[in-house]
């Protein structure tokens, strides 16, 4: 990983993402192969948690999700990933209506996600976490006999794919640790290394960034970035560090009270007085 | 009309006793999380100390009364309350562990003191009969009813008091609550000792009824739990509600089943069978669960030396070869032990890898026991087919078990499968499909092959190798990593594209076998299988005995089932006055209660590893994250 991505030279680096890429991505966000939600509604009992988002993540871009607290952002992503379903709207995957879809069908289509709450299998190793990323999705496509024993080729296609995922972020020497000996900076790069070993095309990625140092924050943008750009993979990233978003996301929506309240490119998105003033506070963005 | 009434007036009485009780537990319930399997051993408890003081010592039965519900409650709550802050940082299947492990040993304390035998009491309210709609009701009855209903509202009215808010509070938001300057701790002992002095006025109420039986009143619990169930585990008003439909529909149940034979089981069993059809078929989002489920600590595992592993290996073959010798006459207590290892091992694939609790680990051993029995005697099938085939038999009961496992998790499935064992042992295994109507037990003959206590040893040891072979393969093979996987995150599973329902089956399926082999091996020890071998209240000890054993061996799952099985069977023969025997689920039951409070999950807390091991185990003296500490960036940030 290059020099450049360290934090202090992050902001630098965005202006060249979005002069250079900006355009052709509204094309993109709508008509892109991806995920597209239209007018999702999540109710809880009484109180409207999302109230008719639509957004749009084509594969081979990045795209924000920001918001206060409570805006209903993780929520939205549940929503995505069937872990629960929304009151009404429409998720589309893939060219896929998944809306009715569970969560494992919709990760064998190939959308991956992690968790604000980091959910690793602790008592495994972090190698064999990174593996499972890729091997839940191959037990997923077969029949019973597959959740039992994996053949030889899957067992090679789930060491390649587990090895280069741990490579990439950095953490091979630590694939022998069980995951939940680790401190949390650790684990998250553990739950990006298992979403990258699935080979997903689409990645949503719910704070990855808290409980990181600033430049473990720099390391897991270099990561973003060759997701992105290597494997044309599309990432929503749901972040509440701003110069993350900055880096890494080339276009972003902002959440309020379950309700989209703006979305253009970052760098637009984050200057806009409404954003800063309403939402995000001087600080942060700064 | 007339023919239903007294039925109804006695179902009245008894459903508000398991209303009562069912508002006890639900309180308790949703402040602290805890769900509480021993609140019927506490009415148990309460009852007894109530006829010791009031009978037995001949106190006045207000004075009596009084100390047992404005003493001894209150402190039994303190205590609850002290274990269950311990526990609030346990995984949810320890917090089971924990108070069935109550369960366990103060049910056993009460036997070891009162004996196990039923004491009838007589009540000390005033029996003098009222004409209503032209039945005879007893003043006593009314008085239950009364005391029952004023509980119940006098419950709903207070937790609208502001201390009562308090109360509702500290379920949602204990830290919130701790901010404004009311302390949680205070308010959760105040719902414990509230909890358990509901707890104790049912069993005082019950006991002139049911007579004293230790295992009846823990029962209680169950009876009020179908209550509870119908109020979904959270609504008060509810479950006391729930607690007078079981009263009344057991009462009625009784009367139309009294010409049947066959629906003998029935009326017992109607609150089981609320309780499982609740946690199965109930919408999810109907049934609040308030247990928090916290991951187990995680420690780096300790490997053996392997030199010290094939030493210890080759002493343990030598001595297995060497034991009909060592032992001589005692040798079928070690085989009954060996049989037990597979049950052990079954329940530690449940509990240990998959984190499904399972109360049921008999239940498939006696559908094993029975069916390779009739196999073996009935059909005369040679006895390596009837075995093998008999535990098979086991398998689509163990699938049955896994509809509850996959609609439900942590404490729900618990319950379900408790409920499943009990409602097997009352409904099937008196009938001609298992164990017959006769108390008479079924022949299970040995193999011909080895008819011999020592051949029949070597025969059973063969089949526990093969299976920890069996098992060591499902650990190290895929369907092992994602049983571990399953119980520490579905989660993040489902999100990785497997759906758990399938494991879940599998993982039943295995276990069912395992469980049902381990009986279907024990029977032919003493020649003959029965119902008694298998009564659902010894899976309970069995899960303890397994959580103990395990936290013993430091976490290993084989190890611990063979320790598990050496105590529950081989220990208690060396003991000559049969003080063992008597004392060992106590012991196990409260030392599952501590090792559950370690919060390590099933493995062994610091203060029973000793402090040599302990330093050890500390990560910051490992070489390997002194390494991580020194580089904790990833190479991409350098």
């Amino acid at each position: 990983m290059s020099e450049e991505l360290r934090s202090d030279q992050t902001e630098d680096l965005t202006e060249v993402l979005s002069e250079a890429r900006v355009e052709g991505l509204v094309d993109d966000l709508v008509d892109g192969r991806g995920l597209h939600v239209r007018d999702v509604v999540v109710r809880f009992g009484g109180l409207v948690a999302v109230d008719g988002v639509s957004l749009d993540v084509p594969v081979g871009r990045a795209i924000g999700l920001i918001g206060p607290n409570g805006a209903g952002k993780t929520t939205t992503f549940n929503a995505c990933s069937g872990l629960n379903r929304p009151t009404s709207g429409r998720v589309e995957l893939f060219g896929t209506d998944v809306s009715h879809a569970s969560a494992a069908a919709r990760a064998r289509l190939g959308m991956g996600r992690t968790f604000q709450r980091m959910e690793l299998y602790d008592r495994l190793t972090v190698r064999q976490n990174v593996a499972m990323g890729l091997e839940a999705r191959l037990v997923g496509k077969r029949r019973l006999l597959g959740s039992i024993i994996a053949t030889a080729g899957e067992r090679r296609e789930v060491a390649e794919a587990t090895d280069r995922a741990l490579e990439r972020c950095g953490i091979t020497r630590l694939a022998e640790n069980r995951a939940g000996v680790l401190p949390s900076g650790q684990r998250r790069l553990v739950e990006l290394a298992r979403a990258l070993a699935g080979g997903f095309e689409l990645l949503l990625l719910d704070e990855p960034s808290s409980g990181l140092d600033p430049s473990e924050t720099a390391g897991f943008a270099a990561v973003l970035h060759s997701v992105v750009e290597e494997d044309g993979c599309g990432i929503l990233l749901v972040e509440h560090d701003m110069s993350l978003v900055r880096a890494v996301c080339e276009y972003t929506y902002v959440l309020d009270f379950g309700k989209l309240i703006a979305q253009g490119p970052t760098s637009e998105v984050l200057e806009s007085d409404l954003v800063r003033a309403a939402y995000l506070g001087e600080e942060e963005v700064a | 009309m007339s023919d239903f009434l007294p039925f109804v007036f006695i179902g009245l009485t008894s459903g508000s006793v398991y209303g009562l009780a069912g508002t006890g537990l639900v309180l308790t319930y949703k402040t602290s999380g805890i769900f509480n399997f021993s609140h019927g051993t506490v009415a148990a408890l309460m009852a007894y100390a109530f006829y010791d003081l009031n009978t037995l010592h001949h106190w006045p039965w207000p004075v009596a009364l009084a100390v047992c519900l404005l003493v001894l409650c209150p402190l039994v709550g303190l205590l609850l309350e002290r274990i269950a802050r311990r526990l609030a940082d346990a995984p949810v299947a320890m917090k089971i562990v924990a108070t069935v492990g109550l369960l366990v040993g103060v049910q056993q304390l009460i036997i070891v003191r009162y004996g196990a035998a039923l004491i009838q009491t007589e009540t000390f309210l005033p029996t003098n009969a009222y004409r209503i709609l032209g039945v005879n009701v007893g003043a006593n009855q009314f008085i239950v009813m009364a005391i029952a209903l004023a509980g119940m509202i006098g419950l709903t009215i207070f937790l609208r008091t502001p201390t009562g808010l308090r109360m509702r509070a500290v379920v949602d938001q204990p830290d919130l609550l701790a901010l404004t300057g009311s302390s949680p701790v205070r308010i959760r002992r105040q719902a414990w000792m509230i909890g358990t002095v509901f707890a104790g006025i049912s069993g005082i109420l019950l006991a002139p009824t049911v007579g004293l039986d230790a295992t009846v009143l823990t029962l209680l619990v169950i009876y009020a739990l179908g209550g509870a169930a119908i109020g979904m585990f959270t609504s008060i008003p509810l479950t006391y509600a729930g607690g007078l439909t079981v009263g009344i529909l057991c009462s009625l149940a009784t009367k139309y089943v009294a010409s049947v034979s066959w629906l003998s089981g029935l009326p017992s069993s109607l609150p089981f069978i609320i309780l499982f059809a609740v946690l199965v078929f109930a919408p999810s989002k109907w049934l609040a669960d308030f247990t928090v489920d916290r991951k187990a600590k995680v420690v780096e595992s300790r490997h053996l030396p392997r030199a010290v592993k094939i030493a210890g290996g080759l002493a343990l073959a030598v001595l297995l070869f060497r034991l009909p010798d060592l032992v001589s006459t005692r040798l079928p207590v070690y085989t009954s032990g060996l049989a037990y290892v597979l049950i052990f091992l079954s329940l530690a694939l449940l509990i240990g890898t998959s984190g499904q609790v399972s109360l049921a680990a008999l239940a498939f051993a006696a559908v094993g026991a029975a069916a390779s029995a009739r196999l073996a005697t009935d059909v005369g099938l040679p006895w390596l087919f009837a075995v093998l085939l008999g535990s098979f038999i086991a398998v689509p009961v163990g699938a049955l078990l896994a509809i509850p496992a996959i609609r439900r998790s942590g404490l729900y499935l618990a319950l379900a499968t408790f409920g499943f064992a009990v409602l097997l042992e009352r409904l099937v295994f008196g009938t001609s499909l298992m164990f017959g109507a006769s108390s008479a037990a079924l022949t299970a003959p040995r193999p011909s092959f080895a008819s011999g206590d020592n051949a029949y040893f070597f025969v059973v040891l063969a089949f526990v190798v093969a299976s920890i072979v069996l098992v060591t393969l499902v650990h190290r093979s895929r369907l092992g990593r994602l049983l571990r996987a399953m119980a520490d995150s579905p989660t993040a599973l489902i999100t990785s594209g497997t759906s758990v329902t399938a494991i879940k089956v599998i993982v039943f399926c295995i276990s069912a076998f395992l469980a049902g082999l381990g009986g279907a091996l024990l029977s032919p020890v003493t020649g003959s299988a029965s119902a008694g071998t298998f009564n659902a209240f010894v899976s309970l000890t069995l899960v303890v005995i397994l959580v103990v054993a395990t936290a013993f061996t430091g976490g290993s799952e084989v190890l611990g089932s063979i320790l598990a099985a050496a105590a529950l069977m081989v220990l208690p023969s060396y003991s000559g006055d049969g003080a063992a025997t008597d004392y060992q689920p106590v012991f196990f039951g409260l030392m599952a209660v501590l090792v559950a409070m370690s919060a390590a999950g099933m493995r062994a807390p610091n203060w029973l590893v000793g402090p040599a091991l302990r330093a050890r185990k500390r990560p910051d003296r490992s070489p390997l994250s002194a390494r991580v500490a020194s580089r904790p960036q990833p190479e991409g940030a350098a």
